[in-house]
């Protein structure tokens, strides 16, 4: 293969305009501020991004089959009140668990009955659970926070195995997981085929609602999890969690490289696409202690990353 | 045009934006200098952020006017004045944490929700960093001191004079407190002081309302009590929030003049209140002297001035300071009428 034949099948240019971003971002960073650099509060402050990356992996398939799920933070509203309600009556924190995960997922499926069996657009569905969730989540708790659920539970996002946190392990594994679920197996790459085209999809005989049905479904369980990590980090069940959370998520996912019209993307743009954004916003918070500005830059990252995309992309096969 | 030719070009292109990002940020470093950067050239400089419960609004901006006021006396110290603009105290939390990353030396807290914060301020403490609340507590462990505006029993007791004073102290009649959350624990500390002082005058409490920090809802109970006690001769709004609202109520029913509403917000919010008649008195404590006295608190314990233990404490030109337990007391409240309404600018 000549160096030319090479550079056009190269399939990765996205992922590298990232990867550059991210070390231009981090040598500005590490000039200005010394410290920004420092491993070990890197490692701690990365608790901040936990829960978003947990939910960025459902989002990205979703997102590539070419529907969305606004619901998710909402979702984690509702776990958040199962768990605490449930902690209250029964003092249990692996009953509470159970509840927060069961919760999700049965909100997740309730998305999925009605996008797959109904055929409703994912957008108006999701729209409408978004509001729903809260809203149940809100009437139920009457706006109640439940909190004290001890030190051991703290220790689930605040704890550390060999100087790197915990919710990290469990994040990588199921980043890895979803990577290879997507790229080798036949289910993964009919994801794929949905997005790129559905009819087509349908006519070559995938079961598009059933892979559906499961991918909104696994969304809200994931929303069950990332709760449990969310409520564990703050010691606090409220049905304010993961406020902000499903726009959030889904910049990271549209940064990394999945295209929101379906047929295009990969975990691995999402990783990057997630920690842009997230030392991005450590950076700005940190250097110049202006809260205001973190969304600010986060948007024009949005922008910026499209721009990206339209300069690095080849026009052939990939639009 | 040939692959190659548009790949340079977005290369090109890639590499001028890189470039543009680069230029833009170390641009700014002149302006923003990094703040706890500074810290290590002079060893005697003290690094203090102060979280306020949301930032920018007119409340925590004239306390940190304050804070600014006191660190340029002082001149040692690096002030960091940030938090959440929406007041989510999961943010309190993250900065807090960022913060005790950075190593500052003392981190003075207005928690939102003490639940939320209490594992950061702990960590930030274990990490050697001095923690301290102002305006609102948190847990005793969470922190060293507690600069409070004001006890409850001085606020409490303001707030019904304040009433009984305005409506001449012979009056008898209804009435009403509109609070904020059923669980605002400063809300509640007050309510506890306002129903024995109003006990012991001619006026008789019918109920308290919760609507919440919503002011839709605050002005939707002022309303209803309105109508159902036709007795009714005094509204307390003790929260910002619940305070115009009642205001509003009054007004909008045409029992200006009427019914007397006195409670707790800042003059700024009350003024057209105060000017029209429907308000006589607004109970609050001086905010900017609140922001003073947390940063020379803040500076007197990062120098090993200030120990646990002490009871009393010399803050600049506020003079002579009572500490009660870890309370470190700001005094008096400040009442606010027509005479005095339009000094103040907060």
């Amino acid at each position: 293969m000549t160096f030319k034949e090479r550079l056009r099948t190269f399939r990765w240019w996205h992922e590298l305009g990232l990867v550059i971003l991210i070390i231009g971002l981090l040598a500005v960073a590490g000039t200005l501020m010394p410290r920004f650099l420092d491993l070990k509060s890197q490692l701690l402050l990365s608790r901040h991004i936990w829960e978003m990356a947990i939910l960025a992996l459902a989002i990205t398939l979703i997102i590539i089959t070419g529907g969305i799920d606004l619901s998710v933070g909402a979702a984690m509203g509702l776990c958040a009140v199962a768990f605490g309600m449930t902690f209250q009556y029964t003092g249990s924190l692996v009953l509470s668990c159970v509840a927060a995960m069961l919760t999700g997922g049965l909100g997740g499926a309730v998305n999925g009955a009605l996008i797959s069996k109904i055929k409703v657009h994912p957008l108006i569905v999701t729209l409408a659970t978004y509001a729903a969730f809260r809203g149940i989540a809100e009437g139920l708790s009457q706006g109640v926070s439940y909190s004290q659920f001890g030190e051991e539970f703290s220790q689930i996002a605040r704890g550390k195995w060999f100087g790197v946190p915990i919710p990290a392990y469990l994040f990588l594994a199921m980043a890895v997981a979803c990577a290879v679920f997507l790229s080798k197996t036949p289910t993964g790459r009919f994801i794929y085929a949905i997005g790129h085209n559905e009819k087509a999809a349908r006519f070559s005989g995938i079961d598009v609602d059933r892979i559906k049905f499961w991918l909104y479904a696994s969304s809200g369980m994931l929303a069950g999890l990332a709760t449990l990590v969310y409520v564990s980090r703050f010691d606090t069940a409220k049905a304010d969690a993961g406020t902000g959370f499903e726009l959030e998520i889904i910049t990271a996912v549209v940064v990394g490289g999945t295209s929101i019209f379906g047929g295009r993307g990969n975990i691995a743009g999402t990783v990057l696409g997630l920690l842009l954004i997230h030392e991005t916003r450590l950076f700005v918070g940190r250097y110049w202690q202006m809260d205001e500005l973190k969304s600010i830059i986060i948007g024009a990252l949005l922008i910026a990353s499209i721009l990206l995309y339209r300069i690095l992309s080849p026009k052939k096969g990939r639009e | 045009m040939t692959t190659i030719t548009l790949m340079k070009q977005k290369l090109l292109i890639l590499t001028l934006t890189v470039a543009a990002i680069l230029a833009g940020c170390s641009g700014d470093k002149e302006a923003n200098p990094d703040p706890i950067q500074g810290r290590d050239n002079t060893a005697k400089t003290v690094t203090v952020a102060l979280l306020p419960k949301i930032k920018g609004i007119a409340y925590f901006s004239s306390c940190a006017e304050g804070a600014r006021e006191a660190a340029d006396e002082l001149g040692n110290i690096e002030l960091i004045y940030d938090g959440p603009t929406d007041g989510d105290p999961k943010k309190q939390a993250e900065m807090i944490e960022s913060w005790t990353v950075d190593g500052v030396d003392v981190i003075a807290v207005s928690p939102n929700a003490p639940d939320v914060v209490a594992n950061a301020m702990r960590e930030a403490r274990a990490e050697g960093v001095q923690v301290i609340t102002w305006d609102a507590d948190a847990a005793a462990d969470t922190r060293t001191f507690f600069v409070n505006q004001a006890t409850a029993q001085s606020i409490g007791v303001g707030m019904v004079n304040a009433m009984v004073n305005d409506l001449g102290p012979d009056t008898e009649g209804d009435v009403v407190i509109v609070s904020s959350d059923a669980t605002s624990a400063n809300q509640n500390s007050w309510i506890e002081v306002m129903k024995p002082a109003i006990e012991n005058s001619n006026l008789n409490l019918a109920t308290i309302k919760y609507p919440g920090e919503n002011a839709s809802q605050a002005l939707a109970d002022s309303q209803d009590v309105i109508k159902k006690y036709p007795n009714l001769k005094g509204l307390f709004g003790i929260s910002s929030v619940s305070f115009p609202g009642a205001a509003e109520a009054v007004e909008q029913t045409g029992h200006s003049g009427k019914i007397l509403v006195t409670g707790l917000s800042t003059p700024n919010e009350m003024k057209k209140f105060v000017h029209s008649g429907t308000v006589r008195s607004v109970v609050l404590w001086n905010t900017v002297d609140l922001g003073y006295l947390t940063i020379f608190v803040a500076e007197a314990l990062a120098t090993g001035k200030l120990r646990e233990g002490a009871t009393t404490f010399t803050a600049g030109r506020l003079g002579e300071k009572v500490i009660a337990g870890d309370n470190v007391l700001l005094g008096d409240i400040l009442v606010f009428t027509k005479d005095n309404i339009d000094n103040y600018d907060f």
